[in-house]
Formats: C-alpha cells, sequence, structure tokens
C-alpha cells in the first residue's frame, strides 16, 4: 500500500518568496561591483578575420575587455569537447561569444561593447537537418574528428551522434503487415523561458573564486569553471540564490568562466545580469527542432507488427548535454507499445543554430507529438477508435518494451482508463469540438547524491545536501521525509543547499532527480541519526534499541508509551560525546536488463530505469474559420510511482502541462535564413497566460516502484510536459480531418492544414 | 536626457515647441527604447498631469475624451460601453490590466500603429481629433491622421489633446474584434471594427467597416460597406462583406501571420465584426470586449479554482 | 544628462532621490531604493514580474520613468503587508502551493491586490483577465488562481 501524505505545509522556501525579501541572483549586490557584457557575434557562421578591442579598452569606465586570449585554451563540453569559452576564428552561431567587457556601470558596458571592431567573413549557413547530413554539406565543425568525445558516441561530420535500437526484423515486418501507414512530421526548436532570465555574480578571494549563479546544476557548474579555467575544484564555490525557474534552460555550465575570468582580472566582484533576449538566443539550451520519418505496419487486428523510423535532431552549434538525444528520441519514437520488430535511430545534426539541451524532458513532447498523431493514424487505418487501438498495444506489467526492456509493475493502461475516465471519453461534443488522447512515458534518472542531516543541541535538526531547488519543492519536501525517518515535523528541520562548498555531490534540478536521488540520501542519513537515536534512548530507558519507536518528537518504547524521552533531550545530551551527524548517499537504482535488441550509440537511456507513463486526455475546441485553437480541459493520468507530496505533484503536472499547451500551439522558435532568431522576445514568442489556462484534472495511479527512489517514487517534474501536445494534435486531426505536421501547431498551420 | 513635467496645457504646448515629446504613460516610448527600436529622445515633457486633458464628457456633442483618459476608463466607462460599444471593445483588449491603466486613448492614436486596437473603432465611429500647438488648433478627421506605421500628419509640436465621437444613431451599434492567439498579452494579427445602422425593416441603413493590421495604417473597408449598404443581414451579404474585405486588405507577411492567412482571417473579422454590431443594434447584450463574448474567445463555462 | 531630483513615496516611506531621467522605475526601486523583490523578467512589459501599485493602480515599472512618479504613492511587494504578518494574498497563495520558484510572485500578488481592490468579489474570469498581464511558467495558473478567489471568498466574509 502506497503511503500517501496528505498533509499539506507550507514550502520552506515560501514566506521570503511572497514578501519580496527572498534574494535571486540579480538581487546580489557588492562592494566595488562591475558589471559585465557580452559581445555576441551577431552572424550565424563566420571566419572573425579581424578583432580590435583597442577602442572599447580605452573608453572610461571599462575595466577590463577580454577575448579568446585572454582564457586557457581548453575545449570543452559533456560529450564532445566543440566548444571553448570565446570564439577563436570561427563564428558558428549568432551569440557565439567574441569577447566580454567588464566597466563601472552596464550602460558603459554597453557603450564598449559598441567599440569593439569585428570583421566577418561569411560561411555557407547550416540549417536545414537533411542538407546538412548530404555529401559535401559544409561542415559546422571541420576539425570534428579531433575533438575528445565520449567512447560510446558514434559520429560523422555533422552528426555528432547516431544511435539507433533494432529488435527483431522491421523489414520483414512491414512487409508482412496488412497495413503500413508512414508519414513526416517537423517540430520547430522551442524555449525554457524561465521567467527570469541568468545572473552571475563572481568574486575572488585569493585564489579561490565564489560564484553566484542561476544554474540548476550547481555542481556541473563547478566542474565547468574548473576545467576551462584549469583550476581544482575546490578553488571554485558556486552558490545559487533563489533560482527563478529553470525547466532545463539552466543546466549546464555557461557563462560562469567568463564571468569569474573578468573579476580575477580587474580584481573585483562582476555581475551579469542577462536581457529576456539574451536568454533566448544564448545559453546551450534551446529545445530541440526535429523531422520525423516514420512508418509502421499493422495488422487488420490492431496488432502493431514491426516500426522504422528516422528522427533528425538539430543540435545546433555545440554539443551541450544534447548527446543522449539521438537515443533518447529512439526510445520515444519506438515509444510506449509492444511491436515485435523495430528498426529506429537517431541523428543529432549540427547546425548554425542556438546549441540544443535539455528541456524539460528532452526530445519527448516532440517525439510524443509525431508518434501518436501516428498512433491514431494507425487506429483509423484499421477502424479502430484509438483509445482501443491503445488498450491492445501499450505495454502492461511484464511485457517487453521495444528496447528488449521486461517492464516491472507499471500502470499505463490505467492511465489511460483514467484519464479517459475523467475525460468523458466518448461524450458527444459539438461539431467543433473534439478529445484527443495520447500516452507518454519518461525515465527517472539514477545518479550519486549526498546529504548531512545533523540534530542541534535543541533537537532542531539541519539538512545539509548538495540538492537544487528550481522551485518545483523537491528540495523543501526532503524534510518531509527526514522528519518522517526521525519522527519529527518538517517544521523542527533548516535547509542548507545550494552551494557546492557546503553541501555533498549531486546532479542538480535536473532529470526529475531531486527527490529520486537526493530523497534516498537524506533518507539514508537520516535512517542513520534514527539508529543513532534508538541507541541513546534504549541506553537510557533500558531497552532493545529494536523496541523504540521514533514519534511525535519523542523515543518511546514499544508497548509502554508512558516509557519515553524527548528526541530534545537525546540531543542535548550528545552534545556531551558523540554528536547526532550522519552523511547519506545509498545506492543508485540498478538499470534494467535489455534483452533482444542492439543498440548502437548506446548511452544509456535505452533503458529506462523506474520508467514513468502518462495519458493525457485534452478537450479542444476549432475556431474552423480561424485556426484558433482553445483547449478547454485536461485530463492527465500519471503513474509516477508512490507520491510523497501531493500539493507539489499537482503543481508538476499543472505546469507541465500549461507549457505543453504553449509548446502545442503558440511557442516556436522562428529563424531567418541567416540563422538567427526573429522572435526572441516574449510578445512573439508567446507564453500561455492565466487567461488561456483551461481546468486540469489529475488521476495518480501509485504503483511504487521496486526500482524507485524513497517509499517507491518516480521522478516527476519532466513526464507531464511529454503528452500534452499530442493529444491536442490528436483533438485537431480529428476536427481536421489530417494529422498536423507542423508543431507547433499555430493557428495559420492548422488553418493551411484545413485548406491543402 | 532632460525631462520636464508639465501641469498645464501652455507648458507641454511650450515645452513641445522647443523640441520635446511628449510622454503620457510611456508605454510605447520607454518599451521601444528598451527594446533597442529607438532611443530615448532628447527631451521629454511629462503631459500625465496636465489639468483637463483627462476628462471625459458625454453631451451633445457626443463623446469627447481627453487624451490621458485611459483604456481602463473606457472599457468601463458606461456611456461609451453603451453608445461607443466599438472603442471600449478596442481598448479592452489592449495588453494587460497595467497596460490599460498606464495607457492613454492619445498615446494609442498618436503611437499610429496599424496594430492598434483603438484606431479601427475611432475609424468606423468617425472621431475628430484636435491637435494643438502654441500656435493654435486645429481639428483631422481621424481617417486622415495617420500616414503610415509610426507616422501621422500631426507636426512635432502639436499635441493631440482631445478626440470627439459623435452620438451615434437610432438604431446603431457597433464592434471591434481581432484575431489573437492568446487571451491576455496580445497584439491584433489583424482586427476589424463595424458600425451598423439598422432601419426599421432591419435592413442595413448605413454603415461603416475598417481594418487593423492589413495595410500601412488602419485603412476602411469601402468595398466591404458596400457589400452591406441597403441589404439584409444575411449569410449572403456576410460572406460578400467577409469576401471584399479580403480583398481590399494588403497585409505583409511578418512573424505574427503571413499575407495569405492574414488577407482570409480579416475578412473573417470583418463579417463577425458586422454581427456583433449589427446585434447590439437590434438591442442585444454582447459584453465588452466582444472577443470575450462567444465563440473560440469566450470564457469557460466551468471553473478549475 | 542632468539628474533630477524627486521624491518617491514607497511603502508609506519618502525617498529622496537624484536620478537620471531615463531611468526605469524598476531600476530605482531595486538599486538606489534596494527594494529588489521586484523583479525584472523582460525588459517590456511582457511578463508582469515588475508590477507595482502607483496611487492605487497597477503599472509595469520596467517601463514607467522614474520621473513621472514623483510625489505618488507607490507599493511594492515588500509593503503589501501591513507590519509582520503575511497579507491573505500572501498566506493563500502559500497554502494554496502557488508559489514554486517565487519568480512572478512578487508581481502576481501586486496585480491581484489591484483586482480585488477594483473587483471585491471576482468571477473567475475576472480573475484570469486581472492576472493576464502576469505570466507564470512554473505553476500552471492553478492553484494561483483559486488563492485569490480563496482571498476574495474569505475578505466578503470577514
Amino acid at each position: 500500500m502506497a503511503t500517501v501524505i496528505e498533509k499539506r505545509h507550507i514550502r520552506a522556501d515560501g514566506p521570503e518568496k511572497v514578501t519580496g525579501s527572498g534574494r535571486y541572483t540579480a538581487d546580489l549586490t557588492l562592494t566595488g561591483m562591475l558589471h559585465a557584457k557580452f559581445l555576441y557575434a551577431g552572424v550565424g557562421h563566420a571566419r572573425i578575420t579581424r578583432l580590435d578591442v583597442s577602442k572599447a579598452r580605452a573608453l572610461p569606465g571599462v575595466f577590463s575587455v577580454i577575448t579568446h586570449e585572454d582564457v586557457p585554451d581548453v575545449q570543452y563540453g559533456p560529450f564532445v569537447q566543440d566548444r571553448r569559452l570565446f570564439c577563436t576564428d570561427t563564428v558558428r552561431f549568432e551569440a557565439d561569444i567574441v569577447a566580454a567587457v567588464a566597466a563601472v556601470s552596464a550602460e558603459v558596458a554597453d557603450r564598449a561593447i559598441e567599440l569593439i571592431e569585428v570583421d566577418y567573413e561569411p560561411l555557407p549557413i547550416v540549417g536545414d537537418l537533411e542538407a546538412a547530413l548530404a555529401d559535401g554539406a559544409p561542415l559546422v565543425h571541420a576539425e570534428w574528428e579531433s575533438y575528445g568525445a565520449a567512447d560510446e558516441l558514434v559520429r560523422d561530420r555533422n552528426d555528432a551522434s547516431y544511435s539507433s535500437i533494432v529488435k527483431g526484423d522491421a523489414a520483414a515486418g512491414l512487409e508482412a503487415a496488412d497495413i503500413v501507414v508512414k508519414e513526416r512530421y517537423y517540430a520547430d526548436s522551442s524555449h525554457a523561458a524561465p521567467i527570469e532570465p541568468r545572473a552571475i555574480l563572481a568574486q575572488w578571494e585569493g585564489d579561490k573564486v565564489t560564484i553566484w549563479t542561476t544554474t540548476q546544476v550547481p555542481f556541473d557548474t563547478r566542474s565547468g569553471v574548473a576545467t576551462t579555467l584549469e583550476l581544482p575544484e575546490n578553488k571554485v564555490r558556486i552558490i545559487v540564490p533563489h533560482l527563478g525557474g529553470g525547466f532545463g534552460g539552466k543546466c549546464g555550465f555557461h557563462f560562469e568562466a567568463h564571468i569569474a575570468v573578468l573579476a580575477r582580472k580587474t580584481g573585483r566582484p562582476v555581475r551579469l545580469v542577462f536581457s529576456r533576449r539574451e536568454e533566448f538566443i544564448a545559453p546551450d539550451r534551446r529545445r530541440e527542432g526535429m523531422l520525423i520519418d516514420i512508418e509502421t505496419g499493422v495488422m487488420d487486428d490492431g496488432s502493431i507488427v514491426a516500426r522504422r523510423a528516422r528522427v533528425l535532431i538539430d543540435n545546433g552549434a555545440y554539443t551541450a548535454d544534447s548527446g543522449f538525444f539521438s537515443q533518447l528520441a529512439s526510445m520515444h519514437i519506438a515509444g510506449p507499445y509492444k511491436i515485435p520488430n523495430v528498426d529506429v535511430s537517431g541523428r543529432l545534426v549540427y547546425t548554425n543554430h542556438q546549441p540544443s539541451g535539455s528541456v524539460r524532458a528532452p526530445t519527448a513532447p516532440q517525439a510524443c507529438w509525431a508518434i501518436e498523431q501516428h498512433t491514431d493514424s494507425l487506429a483509423k487505418a484499421v477502424g479502430m477508435d484509438p483509445v482501443e487501438f491503445r488498450r491492445k498495444n501499450v505495454v502492461q506489467t511484464g511485457d517487453v518494451g521495444p528496447s528488449g526492456q521486461t517492464y516491472d509493475t507499471i500502470g499505463l493502461i490505467d492511465c489511460v482508463e483514467q484519464a479517459t475516465a475523467l475525460a468523458s471519453y466518448g461524450q458527444k461534443l459539438p461539431a467543433d469540438e473534439a478529445i484527443g488522447v495520447a500516452v507518454g512515458c519518461w525515465p527517472s534518472f539514477p545518479a550519486a547524491a549526498g546529504a548531512y542531516v545533523k540534530l542541534n543541541a535543541d533537537g532542531s535538526g539541519t539538512i545539509v545536501t548538495g540538492a537544487q531547488e528550481c522551485g518545483t519543492g523537491a528540495v523543501m519536501t526532503l524534510r518531509q521525509l527526514a522528519a518522517e525517518e526521525l519522527g519529527m515535523e518538517q517544521e523542527d528541520f533548516t535547509l542548507l543547499y545550494q552551494d557546492t562548498d557546503a553541501g555533498p555531490y549531486d546532479m542538480g534540478a535536473t532529470g526529475s532527480q531531486t527527490l529520486f536521488n537526493n530523497g534516498r540520501a537524506v533518507v539514508d542519513a537520516a535512517q542513520q541519526l534514527a539508529a543513532q537515536l534508538r541507541a541513546m534512548a534504549a541506553d537510557q530507558m533500558e531497552a532493545a534499541p529494536t523496541d523504540i519507536v521514533l514519534a511525535d518528537g519523542h523515543a518511546s518504547v514499544k508497548g509502554s508509551p508512558e516509557k519515553r524521552v524527548s528526541i530534545a533531550d537525546l540531543a542535548a545530551a550528545s552534545h556531551g560525546g558523540e554528536l547526532l551527524i550522519a552523511r547519506g548517499s545509498g545506492i543508485p537504482s540498478a538499470a534494467p536488463v535489455l534483452e533482444g535488441s542492439t543498440c548502437v550509440g548506446d548511452v544509456g537511456v535505452a533503458a529506462f530505469t523506474a520508467p514513468q507513463f502518462s495519458c493525457h486526455a485534452v478537450h479542444v475546441k476549432l475556431d474552423r474559420d480561424t485556426g484558433v485553437t482553445r483547449v478547454l480541459g485536461v485530463y492527465a493520468a500519471h503513474d509516477s510511482g508512490t507520491i510523497i507530496n501531493m500539493q507539489g505533484a499537482e503543481g508538476q503536472v499543472e505546469g507541465g502541462v500549461m507549457m505543453g499547451i504553449g509548446q502545442a500551439l503558440t511557442e516556436g522558435t522562428v529563424y531567418d535564413d541567416d540563422a538567427s532568431q526573429r522572435n526572441a522576445m516574449m510578445l512573439e514568442y508567446k507564453l500561455q497566460t492565466v487567461a488561456d489556462a483551461p481546468p486540469i484534472k489529475i488521476a495518480w495511479i501509485q504503483n511504487p516502484a521496486a526500482d524507485g527512489g524513497p517509499r517507491g517514487a518516480k521522478g516527476l517534474a519532466e513526464a507531464p510536459n511529454v503528452p500534452t501536445a499530442a493529444a491536442i494534435a490528436n483533438a485537431l486531426s480529428q476536427l481536421t480531418g489530417r494529422t498536423i505536421d507542423r508543431l507547433p501547431m499555430t493557428a495559420e498551420r492548422v488553418w493551411e492544414t484545413m485548406h491543402a | 536626457m532632460n525631462y520636464t513635467a508639465a501641469l498645464t496645457l501652455d507648458e507641454a504646448l511650450a515645452a513641445l515647441a522647443a523640441g520635446a515629446r511628449p510622454v503620457a504613460g510611456g508605454s510605447d516610448i520607454v518599451v521601444g527604447a528598451r527594446q533597442g527600436k529607438a532611443q530615448l529622445p532628447d527631451s521629454i515633457v511629462g503631459i500625465h498631469r496636465v489639468a483637463g486633458l483627462d476628462t471625459l464628457t458625454v453631451g451633445g456633442d457626443g463623446l469627447v475624451l481627453g487624451a490621458l483618459v485611459n483604456h481602463a476608463t473606457i472599457e468601463t466607462n458606461e456611456a461609451i460601453v453603451r453608445g461607443w460599444t466599438a472603442l471600449a471593445d478596442g481598448s479592452a483588449l489592449v495588453g494587460s490590466p497595467s497596460t490599460r491603466n498606464v495607457g492613454t486613448i492619445g498615446g494609442n492614436v498618436m503611437n499610429s500603429s496599424p496594430a492598434m486596437d483603438t484606431g479601427a473603432p475611432l475609424i468606423v465611429l468617425e472621431a475628430i481629433c484636435e491637435l494643438r500647438s502654441k500656435s493654435g488648433s486645429r481639428t483631422v478627421p481621424i481617417d486622415e491622421l495617420w500616414t503610415g506605421p509610426g507616422r501621422s500628419v500631426a507636426t512635432p509640436d502639436e499635441l493631440l489633446v482631445s478626440i470627439t465621437v459623435p452620438a451615434l444613431p437610432a438604431g446603431s451599434g457597433s464592434a471591434y474584434i481581432r484575431l489573437e492567439y492568446r487571451r491576455a498579452m496580445e497584439i491584433a494579427v489583424v482586427g476589424a471594427a463595424a458600425m451598423v445602422t439598422l432601419n426599421g425593416d432591419g435592413d442595413v441603413a448605413d454603415c461603416r467597416i475598417a481594418l487593423t493590421a492589413v495595410a500601412p495604417t488602419i485603412v476602411r473597408a469601402r468595398r466591404a460597406e458596400a457589400a452591406l449598404a441597403g441589404k439584409a443581414i444575411s449569410e449572403e451579404t456576410l460572406a460578400a462583406v467577409a469576401a471584399a474585405a479580403s480583398e481590399e486588405a494588403t497585409p505583409i507577411s511578418d512573424l505574427r501571420g503571413s499575407d495569405r492567412y492574414r488577407r482570409h482571417t480579416v475578412g473573417v473579422m470583418a463579417r463577425r465584426a458586422v454581427e456583433g454590431a449589427a446585434r447590439r443594434a437590434r438591442g442585444e447584450h454582447l459584453s465588452v470586449p466582444l472577443n470575450r463574448a462567444d465563440g473560440i474567445g469566450a470564457p469557460l463555462a466551468g471553473g478549475s479554482a | 544628462m542632468s539628474a533630477l531630483e524627486i521624491t518617491l513615496q514607497v511603502n508609506g516611506v519618502p525617498y529622496p532621490v537624484a536620478v537620471d531621467p531615463s531611468r526605469s522605475l524598476v531600476s530605482v526601486l531595486r538599486k538606489e531604493l534596494g527594494l529588489t523583490g521586484t523583479k525584472e523578467g523582460c525588459d517590456d512589459c511582457e511578463c508582469g514580474a515588475c508590477m507595482v501599485l502607483i496611487d492605487g493602480q497597477p503599472v509595469n515599472s520596467c517601463s514607467y520613468l522614474a520621473a513621472q512618479v514623483d510625489g505618488r504613492e507607490v507599493v511594492t511587494i515588500e509593503g503589501l503587508a501591513g507590519d509582520g504578518g503575511l497579507h491573505p494574498l500572501q498566506q493563500n497563495i502559500l497554502e494554496e502551493g502557488g508559489v514554486q520558484c517565487g519568480f512572478c510572485t512578487p508581481g502576481m500578488l501586486i496585480s491581484a491586490t489591484a483586482l480585488l481592490a477594483a473587483n471585491p468579489t471576482p468571477s473567475e474570469e475576472e480573475i484570469r483577465i486581472g492576472l493576464g498581464g502576469n505570466l507564470c511558467r512554473c505553476t500552471g495558473y492553478q492553484k494561483i488562481v483559486r488563492a485569490v478567489k480563496r482571498t476574495a471568498d474569505e475578505l466578503a466574509k470577514a
């Protein structure tokens, strides 16, 4: 039976967030602080033939102007070391950094940027994914072969990562199928668009730098600074004040080293604050565009026999954490279906666009949008209701997935039943309304994680964790886990987090992993503390430690509740001897075994640990005269294992669904032919507003996962973002009679689809 | 940059004569500067406190709006909602509550954007602008005010001080509707305003139609009007209005829509504006703005909260 | 560039300041006055994180000249509650779970305050239009709307 904690607590960081007293990075200033600005290339692909910063350096109020000549010549990147802090001789996208300035004010820094002289010799733009792979195509990285890269990657010229999943004989399966449906889909790239633009503040004390920054991954950032500036990691301290949202956009290492160098050169603290336009164009974290070709064979009875698919992914100019996208996209294109014969592959294609990187469930919403429309096409081809078709084909407990993973207890079919029930699927609707249904999946990511838990002399507790809070409340919920283990209240604990010198390693607010992994670490530490407390109490009350129960702030003897001692008294006593301090890490869940498939370019995501499943049913209304789509209601069923913090979990689904609606209808990057973004502003890159938000109803399928995190929990933050756009597409397909093959499905595209 | 705050109209006009640009709420000028479209002018005169420019009067001349009357006032003023409904429809769609509070009718009109939401309503309502400078005053019919995107016939030393909107004949109604991709924080992709006067038989005695964001300025759609004048409101005449409006439009392609899509949808908007105006002319209550009255932009029946 | 001597009345406190006339209100609030609760998210009136009240009305302070606020009453998030404690909107948005990253929260609460002042018993649609200028990327808005509705209901009963 799942442990469900319904009690709603106010999040620990809440009061300072609602009163405006909580500090975010851009709110910080230090005495003597200078202001940084970057010079971006402003061209998509070019050779730098002249760079002259002398006029900028001469401007009064300018303290430093730096270029590639002022930093170690280090290439970096988590999968392919294809990037440097500054352009040397080649520009590969419009926001490649040519120079950086520190000046007495942001205005002076801006003027200095304007005084830097650069001459560019244009190179051919690589923008189209298929053209980029053609023989003789211009290369984004002419020297790709010389780059260091992860051993697993299969690379070839503009293809930074090829990956395939093969099972059975897809060609024979398609040959034998009664019906084969073949389709092509294009997804534009989009943005994480957190409301807080990034900011960085760096200050040196001796040979050690402290960097306050808006990162989701403090330890990854520390490693990036240490690598590029050739420093040991203990000379770099990353502190994250409150973080104003991330959604993946603030994962990875970005601009901290640039600011650290400016601070070192000037001997002053230096701060960078991004404009909204910079937040759109500069980070290597764009949701990747995709071109998806897919064909599937079905039998007349509605069973799927074979699937062949190819996904081309727009990597952009550099390989950020996108190295695993080819495999991840392949998995999503294979889909959570029983398919005996599979041949799917992905290629990560360099272009002169902004680099792609993990934005909330990378590759999945786009792939799901394509594959779930395709699933509806299959159902239509065999004359089945789309929900009935899914009932027949989705993976269930004990089934083997496309990559050869045998699923332990999973609730996908329950998700389908509950989402469609919530939506009253099958109800009679007006002619301009429809309910679309889509299923999705997403892995949990096992990783190392650490935390300390300690009790102070008055019995209050402190959790010191490496985990990073980006708003989800996952770090806040660590208090709940510690309190449950120790028989205390979560309000008894404070948190020290987001400081790499304080907490042990954690992967950060990425991969929906905080509760999944750091929750395990906190439970581990708290259990050790609990054992310490039991031993002390057993000693005092002359009982066996195994008979000591920790509850309500007391240690009592099982069966004799009158025999008890307060945890505060035990904590006070500990200060005469062995302190109540524990460290926890625990062992990450093991990856499932794959059988019966071959994976080329395997970076480890063909096996989905503690896989999450979901089904969204979305009620949509279409204005046929204009193509404008309105979402009237979203019905979301999720199997994310045990839910530990129900209010926080609802917040993840509600936020993920709204982001999904935006991706479906209004959010897409528009590129010029010269590879520059045309809509790098909030007015033209349209996030959904509160006036657009439909009611969102949620059903939870709580199967504790054997390979899950604490209490059998799975990850949660990314999964709700996966199937919303797909479900909207399926509703629109019903209304228009055609698939909508471009994402986002803007009003104009829907209208064009109807009039094609 | 030099800044002065004017307390009287004479002070404001003197500042303009000396080369200052007027700022009321500042939304367009400050946002424009922050987006790098145009630097802030060297000299600015704040006119937000100028006495007498924020008055709204309804009388024999019709409606007289001081230039400083804001959109929040217009969208909620009962007389405007009743008698000049298209204008209320337009003001209610501007930006957000904040922009409707800060944004003034004078600033909106003089920004001379072909996408402004009050422009088409003012054209079909035959508004007259009063421009004043140190050397005198003149009136300009609103459909002669704009000469291109961001351009008008006003000279730099002239200030728009008021807009007069005549009362509509009995049996009239007006409406403005726009194509939008979100229900808040939007800008018109295309839009249309209509004023319809019905005769005793329910046929159209008089009508005016204007189109938003399909030409360098907001434009009158006279062929669409001709398709309707003297006829009954029917599926056939509405289709003719839509077709004529689409034909008259000369839209460009940009981020918000292609010329082909704009040309089609402005016809749809023209038809919907006429329908809305005619229903109002018949005394039917359609809430303001028309975009939220019914159809795709209407409030959801149930709530989620 | 001549500095302009003005007095900003913020959360009941007069602040005499000399500012360049081109400065926006938000930059003066955050830099000269140290009131960093008002956030900057977009630079162009599109996100609402910088919302403050001027004479009781909501204003995007990123696009409003500080010079034009001379002598007027400004309320920022720091001044929303009286002495100590939390404003009912602050309490309810916490209890309903309407705060995640918190970056939009100050602006959202300012808009909600203006909405309830103008319309103490808003319908859900009126709440959605009233908060329409405030983008939130985390919550999907559901719990924020609920918190505002609950506050209105509580204040109506009180």
